[in-house]
C-alpha cells in the first residue's frame, strides 16, 4: 500500500512539474512559431514565412528603440558596476559594512515609487526628460543588485592572498588590478548580465522618466500591444528571446564555475 | 644578510595585550625559530616583522634601517603563509614570477630566474601547471619558491608545514635547512611544534603564554639547559623534583623531601644560589639509566616500581612510581630485538643518573 | 586575527555610489513626501503647506482601489507559491543529470521582458486568439470563449510574470536543504504528509517568506498587467498614480496617493509581521 502511495505521489509530482514547465513555455513557443506564420488573421497556421522579420527590419522605430535601450542598458551597467565595486572595496576596507544597508531599499521599495519619486524630482528642478534621466533610474536599480553580489564575493576572498601580493612587493593599486579584480571577475560578470537584462526589460521607470521623446523597446512593445496584436511583435519577441537565452547561457556557465547565489 | 632588531614592542588587539615591552634580536643569516604555545603572540611577532601589523609602541630595525613605518610592499621581507596563499587564477610560473613581473624586468631574465628557483625546490617540471592540479606538498614548495625569487633579506615562515603529513614534513624540514644554508638568508620560522623547531633552528626563542621570552639559545642549550620550568616542561618531557639546596659539604646536593639527597652540578648561571635555597632539580627521561639491580658507578640513584609501559617504536617509556608517590618518566631505547633483561609491570627498579645530566632551576 | 591593509586615499572611492544613491534615491523620496503636502494657490506662484490632498484621499473609492490591489497581490502570491513550491523541490532535490539546463529554462522567463510575456497571453486568449481559433476549428465550441479582459486573464498573467520571483528563492532554499532530515523523519515513523508538515514546511519557511515578499511588494503596485489583460476596466494603485502624474499632471495629489499607498503597504506588512511574531511566541510558550 505504502509503495503504491509513494509511486502515486511521485507520479503526481512529475505531472505537476511538467505541467508547470509547459505552462511557462507553451505561450513562448507559440509566440515564436507564429512569428513565422504567413498571415496575421485568423490565428491558425498557414505556412512558413520570413515576412514579419522583414517588416521588423524595415521599421525604423524599432531600431531606434533598440538602440536607445542598448545605450541605456550599457550605461547603467558601466555606472552601477563601477560605482558598486568602488563602494564595496571602500566600505569593506574601512570596516563600514553597515553602509551597505543604504542600498537595500532599491530592491525592496516598489519600482513605481522610485519612478514617481524621480519624476517629481525632475519636474521640480526642470530637468528635461530623456535617456539620461532614464539611465539615472536604472543605475539606482543596478546599484541595488551589484553591491550585494560584489560584496559577497569580495568578502569571500582569502585575505592572505592579498597580503601575499603586498608582501611580494605589489602596491595596493597593483594588488587591486592584478589580484583582486581577476578574482572578482565572476561576480562582476554576473552583476553586469543581471543589470543589463533588468534595464532592457524595465518598463515602469521608462514609462515615467523617459519623457515623450525617448523611446525604448519596452515602451515600443507596450504601445504595440495597446494597438492590437501584430506578428511583427512576435518577430521582435522571438529575437529578444534569443538574446535572453544567450545571456542566460553565459550566466549559467559563470554560475557553474562559481556559486553566486 | 641583515640582523633584525625588535625594540620595546607593544601590540594590542581590541584591548587584548599580546606583546608588551617585547625585544628580540634575530641574528643575520641564521635559521631562527620562534617556539611557543598557541596564542602566545609568535605569529604577531612575525606579522610585525613582515609589516602586516604596526606596533603600538617600539621600533623594528632591519640592519641599520628603521622599518617600523615602512609599508609591506617596500620591505625586502617575504613571507611563506600557513595556507600558502597562492594566487588561484595564475599558474605556477606566474605565481613564482609575480614579484619580478611587478618590476617590469626583461622576460628572458624573469624566466631564467624562475627556472633557477623552481629547480631549487624541484618543481621545474610543473612550471605551467595550474595551482589546483598540485598536491599540498607541491603547493607548499611553490609558496616557498615564490617568496625567495626576489632575494629578500629575510624570509618569514608561518607554520608552513602544518598542513602536511608526517613524512612530507620531515622531508621538507631537511630541504628548508639546505635551502637556508645555500641562500644564507635570515629565516624566521614560527611554530608550536617543538620537534620542528629543534630540527631546523640555529637559534631559537621560547615564548610563554603572556608573550614574554623565556629563553633564547641554540636548540641544545634550550633542551639540555632550560632556563625555567616553563621551558623545561614545554620542550620535551621532563621530571621535576622540588627540594632545598645544600652547598655545605664536599659537593652540592639537593634535598628532596621523601627521597633523600642527590648530587647536583651547579652551572655558572646559578652560582649565586645559597644554602637552603628552594630549587627544582630536573632530569630528562632519556638521561636515566634503569636497572633491576643497583649499579654503583652512578652519582645518583632512586628506587621505584614500574606502573606503566608505553611502546613508542624506537624507545619505550616507563612510568615509575617512587616511594614518595611521585611518578617519574624513563625512556629506554629499544636497542635490541630480544633484550636479555625485560622489565615488566610492577617490577622493582633502580633509576640512576650522573649529576651532570640533571639541571637546576629556580623555584 | 586577520586585519585588512589600508590605503591612504581610499576615502574617495565610496563617494560616487553614495552620492548617487542619496541624490537620486533618498532625495527624490523626500521630495515625493514633501510635494504631497504642498498646495499651490491657483494662478499664482504661491505654495503653502496643506493636508488637502490627503483629505481628498479619504474618499472610500481609494480604499476600494487599495483593497483591489491588495487582493490581486495576495492571489498572485498564493498561486505562485502553489505552483513554485513543488517545482523548486523537484528541481533541487530530485533531479541530478539535467539540473543546469532545467534551471536555465526556469530562469529564462525571468530574463525576458515581461511585456512580451503578457503579449504571449494576449495572443493566446484573445477572441481571435490561438486557443479560441483552435477550439473553434476542432469543433469543441461553437462561439469564442470570452477569456480576454477578465479577472481570470489578469490572474493568469500575474502568475506567469511573477512565478520566477517565487521560484528562485525557493530553489535556493531547497538547494541548501538537508535531505537526511526527511530520511530521519521517515525513519522515526512519520508518514509522508507528517514529514512534509513537520519537517519540510517549517524549514523552508524562510524561503517561502522571501519569495512571498519578492512577489507581494511589486505585485501590489502592478497596473500594467491588469490594464493590458483586464481591459482597463478597473483602477489599480498604479493606474491611479499614472493618471495623476502623467494624464492630469497633478503632481501633488499623485505624490500624496503614492505616499498613502506606501504607508498602507508598510502598515499591512507590519500587521503581518506582528501576527508572525505573536504566532512564534505562542509556539514557544506552548
Amino acid at each position: 500500500m505504502h509503495k503504491i502511495l509513494q509511486r502515486l505521489s511521485n507520479a503526481a509530482l512529475a505531472v505537476w512539474v511538467t505541467g508547470a514547465y509547459l505552462f511557462l513555455y507553451v505561450p513562448l513557443l507559440v509566440l515564436v512559431v507564429f512569428s513565422f506564420n504567413k498571415i496575421t488573421f485568423p490565428y491558425h497556421w498557414v505556412g512558413f514565412s520570413w515576412h514579419w522579420y522583414q517588416e521588423l527590419f524595415v521599421t525604423s522605430e524599432i531600431w531606434e528603440a533598440a538602440q536607445n535601450s542598448l545605450i541605456v542598458g550599457a550605461s547603467s551597467v558601466v555606472l552601477s558596476v563601477t560605482f558598486g565595486l568602488l563602494f564595496v572595496v571602500w566600505s569593506s576596507r574601512n570596516n563600514k559594512h553597515y553602509l551597505m544597508g543604504a542600498f537595500y531599499p532599491n530592491l525592496v521599495v516598489p519600482e513605481i515609487v522610485i519612478a514617481v519619486g524621480l519624476l517629481s524630482f525632475y519636474i521640480f528642478f526642470n530637468v528635461p526628460l530623456g535617456l539620461p534621466s532614464l539611465i539615472v533610474g536604472h543605475t539606482l536599480l543596478g546599484l541595488g543588485y551589484a553591491i550585494p553580489i560584489i560584496y559577497t564575493r569580495y568578502n569571500a576572498l582569502d585575505q592572505r592572498i592579498i597580503e601575499a601580493s603586498l608582501d611580494l612587493g605589489a602596491t595596493d593599486r597593483q594588488t587591486f588590478f592584478k589580484i583582486v579584480l581577476p578574482l572578482l571577475r565572476s561576480a562582476l560578470v554576473a552583476a553586469a548580465l543581471l543589470i543589463f537584462i533588468l534595464s532592457l526589460d524595465d518598463f515602469l521607470i521608462a514609462f515615467f522618466c523617459a519623457g515623450s521623446s525617448a523611446q525604448t523597446l519596452s515602451l515600443y512593445i507596450f504601445a504595440m500591444i495597446r494597438s492590437g496584436v501584430s506578428p511583427v511583435v512576435n518577430a521582435l519577441a522571438t529575437l529578444m528571446l534569443v538574446v535572453s537565452s544567450l545571456l542566460v547561457m553565459v550566466f549559467c556557465s559563470v554560475k557553474v564555475k562559481e556559486d553566486i547565489w | 644578510m641583515k640582523t633584525i632588531h625588535l625594540k620595546d614592542i607593544s601590540k594590542s588587539f581590541e584591548g587584548d595585550v599580546i606583546l608588551d615591552d617585547f625585544s628580540l634580536t634575530v641574528p643575520a643569516g641564521k635559521f631562527f625559530a620562534l617556539l611557543g604555545p598557541s596564542g602566545c603572540g609568535k605569529t604577531t611577532v612575525l606579522r610585525l616583522i613582515g609589516g602586516f601589523e604596526t606596533p603600538d609602541y617600539g621600533t623594528i630595525m632591519l640592519g641599520d634601517k628603521n622599518i617600523t613605518k615602512v609599508p609591506i610592499y617596500k620591505r625586502r621581507i617575504s613571507t611563506v603563509f600557513q595556507n600558502y596563499a597562492l594566487f588561484p587564477h595564475m599558474n605556477v610560473f606566474n605565481n613564482v614570477a609575480y614579484s619580478l613581473q611587478l618590476k617590469n624586468l626583461d622576460k628572458e631574465r624573469i624566466k631564467e630566474r624562475v627556472l633557477k628557483v623552481l629547480r631549487a625546490v624541484r618543481l621545474e617540471s610543473h612550471m605551467y601547471k595550474s595551482i589546483k592540479q598540485l598536491s599540498g606538498g607541491q603547493q607548499q614548495r611553490v609558496a616557498l619558491a615564490r617568496a625567495i625569487t626576489n632575494e629578500p633579506d629575510v624570509l618569514l615562515l608561518d607554520e608552513p608545514l602544518a598542513a602536511l603529513d608526517l613524512k612530507l614534513r620531515e622531508q621538507m624540514l631537511i630541504e628548508l635547512i639546505d635551502l637556508q644554508e645555500t641562500l644564507k638568508t635570515t629565516f624566521v620560522y614560527v611554530t608550536h611544534d617543538q620537534t620542528e623547531a629543534l630540527t631546523v633552528a640555529d637559534q631559537m626563542a621560547i615564548l610563554n603564554h603572556d608573550g614574554k621570552i623565556e629563553q633564547i639559545g641554540t636548540p641544545q642549550q634550550i633542551y639540555e639547559f632550560p632556563a625555567s620550568s616553563f621551558v623545561a616542561t614545554f620542550v620535551g618531557k621532563m621530571n621535576l623534583f622540588k627540594g632545598t639546596l645544600q652547598t655545605a659539604g664536599e659537593s652540592p646536593c639537593v634535598d628532596v623531601p621523601g627521597l633523600g639527597l642527590f648530587q647536583i652540578y651547579i652551572s655558572a648561571r646559578y652560582q649565586w644560589m645559597q644554602e637552603g635555597a628552594h630549587v627544582v632539580m630536573g632530569m630528562r627521561p632519556e638521561k636515566i639509566w634503569m636497572e633491576k639491580k643497583k649499579e654503583e658507578k652512578f652519582s645518583n640513584v632512586m628506587a621505584g616500581t614500574v606502573e606503566a609501559i608505553v611502546y613508542h617504536g624506537p624507545a619505550t617509556q616507563y612510568n615509575v612510581r617512587l616511594k614518595n608517590d611521585q611518578m617519574v618518566q624513563v625512556f629506554e631505547q629499544n636497542e635490541e630485538h630480544f633484550p636479555k633483561e625485560k622489565i615488566d609491570y610492577d617490577d622493582h627498579v633502580y633509576l640512576h643518573w650522573q649529576k651532570e645530566n640533571a639541571f637546576l632551576l629556580e623555584r | 586575527m586577520a586585519r585588512r591593509a589600508k590605503t591612504v586615499h581610499s576615502f574617495f572611492w565610496g563617494i560616487p555610489a553614495f552620492l548617487w544613491q542619496t541624490l537620486f534615491f533618498y532625495v527624490p523620496l523626500c521630495f515625493l513626501l514633501a510635494t504631497s503636502f504642498v498646495k499651490r494657490v491657483p494662478s499664482t506662484k504661491i505654495s503653502h503647506f496643506s493636508l488637502e490632498h490627503y483629505a481628498a484621499l479619504l474618499d472610500p473609492i481609494y480604499m476600494v482601489i487599495l483593497a483591489r490591489s491588495l487582493t490581486l497581490a495576495a492571489i498572485t502570491v498564493c498561486s505562485c507559491l502553489l505552483i513554485a513550491y513543488p517545482v523548486a523541490y523537484f528541481l533541487a532535490l530530485r533531479v541530478q543529470r539535467f539540473k543546469t539546463i532545467l534551471f536555465a529554462l526556469l530562469i529564462l522567463p525571468f530574463w525576458t521582458n515581461f511585456l512580451l510575456l503578457v503579449y504571449a497571453w494576449y495572443f493566446l486568449l484573445e477572441n481571435n486568439g490561438l486557443i479560441n481559433t483552435m477550439l473553434l476549428k476542432f469543433g469543441f465550441i461553437s462561439a469564442p470563449i470570452h477569456m480576454m479582459n477578465t479577472y481570470g486573464a489578469v490572474c493568469c498573467g500575474m502568475l506567469y510574470c511573477y512565478l520566477p520571483f517565487m521560484l528562485l528563492p525557493l530553489y535556493s532554499t531547497f538547494e541548501r536543504f538537508d535531505e537526511r532530515l526527511l530520511e530521519a523523519s521517515r525513519d522515526l515513523g512519520a508518514t509522508g504528509w507528517q514529514t512534509f508538515t513537520r519537517v519540510m514546511l517549517p524549514l523552508t519557511l524562510p524561503g517561502i517568506k522571501t519569495g512571498a515578499l519578492l512577489v507581494f511588494i511589486p505585485a501590489f503596485g502592478e497596473f500594467v498587467i491588469p490594464s493590458l489583460l483586464g481591459g482597463d476596466k478597473s483602477m489599480y494603485i498604479g493606474s491611479v498614480i499614472t493618471h495623476y502624474f502623467l494624464t492630469v499632471r497633478n503632481v501633488s495629489l499623485g505624490s500624496a496617493f503614492t505616499c498613502f499607498s506606501a504607508l498602507f503597504l508598510i502598515f499591512f506588512l507590519f500587521i503581518l509581521f506582528m501576527a508572525h511574531a505573536l504566532l512564534n511566541r505562542e509556539q514557544k510558550n506552548a
